[in-house]
């Protein structure tokens, strides 16, 4: 919520740790990867073709992938109820409890995908393979329209998460993308010094606050 | 200014609801901006002063904190939570017409996008700035738009959208209004937007924060 540790006012403390505990029965969470052996990285457009799906991932997202001998495809969504909670809150009028379910949903999106990405680690780590950084369409300069590419790979409704024309998740409460595997690929512990966006707010604030696996 | 505005407006600025409410601890046990607004009218001070010189003084001065990065969305709320405390006993004098709010503003999340903490945030400024909202809620057609414009002659529109897809989908939309209600003030916002696309799409006005708008919207009354 931009808080530096203990500076955050009394009431959302509270509020905070109540919602947490209302949300840990939460049990719609869901994540899940696929694996696809069949992956061309093309220098001269910075593109990544995937079983002759040809991803325009553009440069910054590219050079992380370049290296990879396979990737996975993801979408981790925290459930409806935290989003339709946070409304139904707001439109009765207690705007901070209902923001507070939305920013838990956020967090809830962002550790589901945490976790996925640390399975997905152990999964390939026993091949002697190691994984990068995911990276979503909408970020790095990568088009989110590309979220339809996307989901051409995932059967209807996985994960519970549909796709709208305007390539909006719903739940909103959802994350997607690409995660490079490889024997010479790299996780970069500060994602932000990948990207030049100097208006996102997860800018240097990420590096920081979600500190990257001990054993990266 | 009366001693009693401006305790109720240190009220509103730091959200203190009522005398219940615990917070700030500094004014534990206090009276809030329930109760002083209250006392306020009974001393005989109008509404449109308790709005005018405590309320929107106080929404304009944690708008711009927010935009300075000193305060953050939920000590935004917790003062919007006080204001609408006050409100209530204001209500009935716009009701009666008594007392006037400075315009209208229709704000709305555009076609194909869901987001609507933002708007919400802008909305609940600008009626902090006096302003009457008509929230058109999230994923506004045009056509939704154009009624609300419609029952609402000369007020100002706001349009939000949060991914770079549904911006097109902004730009539609403003090309429409445009074209129906060629003098219509409109105002654009939201992550992905920036000055350069308002301009683009000839929409009036683009903040990146709630105040900005404010301060816009001042300099059309
Ligand atoms: C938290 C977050 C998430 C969370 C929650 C999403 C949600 N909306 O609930 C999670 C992790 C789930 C997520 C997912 C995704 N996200 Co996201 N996310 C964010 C983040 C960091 C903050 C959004 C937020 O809640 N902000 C707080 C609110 C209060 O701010 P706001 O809505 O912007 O509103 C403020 C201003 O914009 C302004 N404002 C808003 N409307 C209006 C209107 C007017 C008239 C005015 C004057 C002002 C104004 O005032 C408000 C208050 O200050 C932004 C980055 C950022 N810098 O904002 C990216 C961001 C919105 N996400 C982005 C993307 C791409 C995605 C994904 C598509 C990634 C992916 N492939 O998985 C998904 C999409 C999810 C979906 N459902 O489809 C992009 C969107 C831009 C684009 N490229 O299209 C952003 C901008 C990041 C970026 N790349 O810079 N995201």
């Amino acid at each position: 919520m931009g808080y530096s540790p203990g500076t955050a006012p009394e009431p959302l403390t509270d509020l905070i740790a109540e919602v947490s505990a209302e949300l840990l029965h939460l049990r719609e969470v869901r994540a899940e990867y696929i694996i696809f052996e069949r992956l061309t990285c093309n220098p001269g457009n910075k593109s990544i073709d995937i079983d002759g799906v040809v991803f325009d991932v553009k440069p910054i997202v590219f050079s992380q992938i370049k290296k990879s001998e396979r990737a996975a495809l993801f979408i981790c969504t925290a459930g409806p109820e935290v989003g339709e909670k946070s409304r139904r809150t707001m439109k009765e009028g207690d705007l901070l409890r209902g923001y507070v379910y939305d920013v838990i949903g956020s967090e809830a999106a962002e550790n589901a995908a945490d976790r996925m990405q640390e399975e997905l680690r152990l999964a390939v780590a026993g091949e002697g393979l190691k994984i990068t950084n995911r990276f979503s369409p909408g970020y790095c300069g990568w088009d989110v329209a590309e979220q339809h590419k996307l989901f051409s790979f995932f059967p209807d409704n996985f994960c519970g998460i549909t796709l709208t024309e305007s390539a909006l998740m719903n739940p909103v409460k959802s994350v997607s993308g690409i995660i490079g595997i490889g024997r010479d690929v790299e996780y970069a512990p500060s994602q932000c010094n990948l990207c030049d966006d100097k208006n996102c707010i997860y800018r240097g604030r990420k590096a920081e606050s979600r500190k990257p696996p001990i054993y990266w | 200014m009366d001693q009693l505005l401006e305790k109720l407006l240190t009220c509103v600025e730091f959200g203190k609801v009522d005398i219940k409410s615990p917070y700030p601890p500094a004014m534990k046990d206090q009276e809030g901006a329930f109760e002083l607004t209250r006392h306020a009218l009974d001393d005989g001070i109008s509404p449109g002063e308790i709005l005018e010189e405590a309320l929107i003084p106080a929404m304009s001065r944690v708008g711009q904190k927010f935009s300075r990065n000193e305060i953050f969305v939920p000590q935004m709320l917790m003062a919007a939570k006080a204001m609408n405390s006050s409100m209530i006993h204001l209500r009935p004098y716009y009701l009666t017409g008594e007392t006037k709010r400075r315009g209208t503003f229709i704000i709305g999340t555009v076609t194909g996008d869901l987001h609507d903490i933002g708007k919400n945030l802008v909305a609940m400024m600008i009626e902090g700035g006096g302003w009457e909202i008509i929230d058109l809620g999230v994923d506004v057609s045009t056509e939704k738009f154009i009624e609300a414009a419609e029952k609402h002659p000369g007020a100002v529109i706001g349009l939000s959208a949060l991914l770079t897809t549904t911006m097109e989908n902004m730009r539609k939309s403003v090309a429409e209004l445009r074209q129906r209600f060629p003098g219509q003030k409109i105002l654009v916002g939201g992550a992905p937007v920036t000055a350069d696309f308002c301009r683009k799409i000839g929409a009036d006005f683009y903040s990146p924060d709630p105040q900005g708008a404010v301060e816009y919207l001042k300099t059309l009354t």
